[in-house]
């Protein structure tokens, strides 16, 4: 069904200066339908840049990306969304005072005509909202709540339940398990698991290195700008990318215990 | 540990159905300026011989029209975290233009979609600056508050403009429909307006999602900088229609007209629980804190007190009300 002759993203070139810092420096990422992809680096490393260029967030200096073979030049979040390219922002991206329906179709309310004037559908928004949450296994006592009023998990919720509920072709995730108790972290998994079944290629962004293992397909490290290496996930272990993510050979105790095999590498 | 099974099982349930007390805290801007505005009524009701009467409150209504309409889109300015400090100024240059443009010979309906379309102008200019060229808000009205005013000053040098009393542009200021004055139900519509505006469009809500986080707002996909353009424009046009609708009443359009009139149309929003740093606005708080104003400036001339008192009274209750917000609503409604 997926032609994995033609990736489903490919940036090559990408560059970002922000004043004196150098933020990307000739970056490429490739991206086949339905794979999952391991970003991870150090932090500052580029990471959240490199997906805000694809997200639209951010206009990168140079560089091309093409979407299912055919050239793109995002020039704001709404072409990018237009694309189905959705991102779970590291910062979520949520606003405050909006409760948590309004959220979730932030940019894409439904309409209702009430006289030939287009007008929030709340009470479909409300009803979708409460559908797309309990889809997920996400529990939010009521859609009404203000997102402010909710804890860290469940707001880092709401924003995967947005990126993931719309029926994207890119899913980018930067952290988003990083306020996620055990259960929850889990359900990200299957999530990405599943829709990664569905051809929905996804990329991750994690520092919990041991989730990588568990639903990449590749991994690609990023250091100071810079692709720096890209490793088959049957190919590589915890320490190797550790390694990797540090720029040396880095006895690091959160590698676990193949510290003495990691060492004599 | 022996108590484990049991911790999961049976426990009451965490959200209770939302209690009148619960909802009145939620609303805490809108309900400590309601309450305010009851106890000034009570007070001037039992004060006053005068107050209590029907040409007295019509009569209060028809005075703060201009206010209500501008607090109006002053609450949507503020929501998005902004500020318009030019509207009196856009007040007077409208005030000034229309008798201007009728002495002129202009017929009356043209001149008033040209003091319009002015304003929506000035917004549009403004607007551009903020939103396009990300100068403060503050610092560009302020500019405009005096660049529109020394206008409004050249046009004049300083003289009032008479207008008609025979003219039927007076009528919009002076006239009664269906026992209720004319300015009052222009007000009253363009409340209804902007209410259903603010709570149930699009642009309503991302007024709101700009206030609150506008870079997330933008990176949902929305025109982050046409809101904040949009909401300028609908504050200049909303002081232009004021300007037009003081001019009517007065039969003249004075270049001196609305001087502070931005002050009493931002205390009027902030009373009504509309937060200045954006995010946080109420449309029924605003009208609230409008007639709140309106009512206080009244009641103390008919209680024989000197007119001066009306600023110090306003900014006390001003700090008070906020100060309530803060203190007694804010504190349950949110954790902070
Ligand atoms: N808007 C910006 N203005 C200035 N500098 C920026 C901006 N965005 C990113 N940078 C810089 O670009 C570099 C890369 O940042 P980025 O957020 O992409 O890192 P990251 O890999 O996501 O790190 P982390 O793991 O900490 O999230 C950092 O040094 C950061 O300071
Ligand atoms: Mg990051």
């Amino acid at each position: 069904m997926t032609d994995t002759h033609v990736s489903r993203v490919r940036m090559t070139g990408i560059s970002k200066r922000y004043g004196a810092l150098q933020s990307l420096d000739n970056v490429s990422l490739d991206l086949k339908p339905g794979e999952v992809l391991g970003l991870v680096g150090d932090n500052g490393a580029g990471k959240s840049t490199i997906s805000k260029v694809l997200s639209g967030a951010v206009i990168p200096d140079a560089g091309t990306i093409e979407i299912d073979g055919k050239h793109v030049a995002f020039t704001s979040p709404a072409d990018a969304r237009a694309a189905r390219i959705e991102m779970v922002y590291q910062d979520l991206a949520l606003c405050d005072t909006i409760d948590v329906a309004g959220n979730l179709f932030l940019g894409r309310e439904p309409k209702r005509r009430v006289a030939g004037v287009p007008m929030l559908d709340k009470k479909l928004m409300h009803e979708r909202a409460r559908d797309m949450l309990s889809n997920l296994g996400i529990v939010i006592p009521d859609t009404r709540m203000k997102v402010e009023n909710l804890s860290g998990g469940q707001r880092q919720s709401i924003a995967i339940g947005r990126a993931a509920s719309f029926n994207p072709s890119v899913l980018i995730m930067d952290e988003p398990t990083a306020a996620l108790a055990v259960a929850e972290v889990e359900a990200v998994l299957e999530l990405i698991r599943t829709v990664s079944q569905r051809g929905v290629s996804v990329i991750l962004i994690t520092h919990r290195l041991q989730d990588l293992f568990l639903v990449c397909d590749r991994i690609q490290v990023m250091y100071e700008g810079r692709n720096v290496a890209e490793r088959r996930i049957e190919d590589t272990n915890i320490e190797d990318v550790v390694n990797l993510i540090v720029g040396r050979k880095f006895a690091a105790r959160s590698a676990g215990h193949n510290r003495e095999k990691g060492a004599s590498a | 540990m022996s108590s484990e099974p049991n911790a999961y099982a049976s426990h009451p349930p965490r959200m209770r159905e939302a209690t009148i007390l619960d909802k009145v805290v939620a609303n805490g801007g809108v309900m400590s300026i309601a309450l305010f505005f009851i106890v000034c009524c009570l007070f001037f009701s039992v004060t006053t011989d005068a107050f209590l009467t029907a040409p007295n409150l019509l009569n209060v209504i028809r005075q703060s029209a201009p206010l209500l309409i501008v607090a109006a889109a002053m609450t949507f300015v503020i929501t998005t975290g902004g500020i318009d400090l030019s509207v009196g100024s856009v007040l007077a240059l409208t005030a000034t233009l229309s008798a201007a443009a009728l002495q002129a010979g202009v017929p009356w309906p043209l001149a008033i979609l040209l003091m319009l379309l002015l304003g929506g102008v000035i917004g549009v200019i403004q607007g551009y600056f903020i939103a396009y060229e990300r100068i403060p808000a503050f610092i560009v009205t302020l500019a405009g508050l005096s660049v529109i005013r020394g206008f409004a000053l050249l046009i004049t040098g300083g003289y009032s403009i008479p207008i008609e009393p025979t003219s039927p542009f007076v009528a919009l200021g002076r006239a009664w429909i269906l026992g209720i004055p004319a300015p009052a139900l222009i007000a009253i519509v363009i409340l209804a307006v902007a209410y259903i505006a603010f709570n149930e469009t699009h642009f309503g809500r991302y007024v709101t999602g700009v206030g609150a986080n506008a870079e997330a707002t933008r990176r949902a996909g929305v025109n982050t900088r046409s809101v904040i353009l949009w909401v300028y424009v609908l504050s200049g046009t909303a002081a232009a229609a004021a300007g037009v609708i003081l001019s009517a009443r007065l039969g003249s359009g004075s270049s001196n007209a609305g001087q502070g009139f931005e002050l009493d149309v931002i205390a009027a929003v902030v009373l009504g629980g509309t937060s200045l740093f954006g995010g946080r606005g109420s449309l029924t708080g605003t009208i609230l804190g409008a007639l709140t104003v309106a009512v206080l400036a009244n009641g103390l001339i008919l209680s024989h007190l000197s007119p001066f008192f009306t600023p110090i009274v306003t900014g006390f209750i001003i700090l008070v009300a906020i100060w309530l917000n803060f203190r007694l609503f804010r504190g349950g409604a949110k954790g902070r």
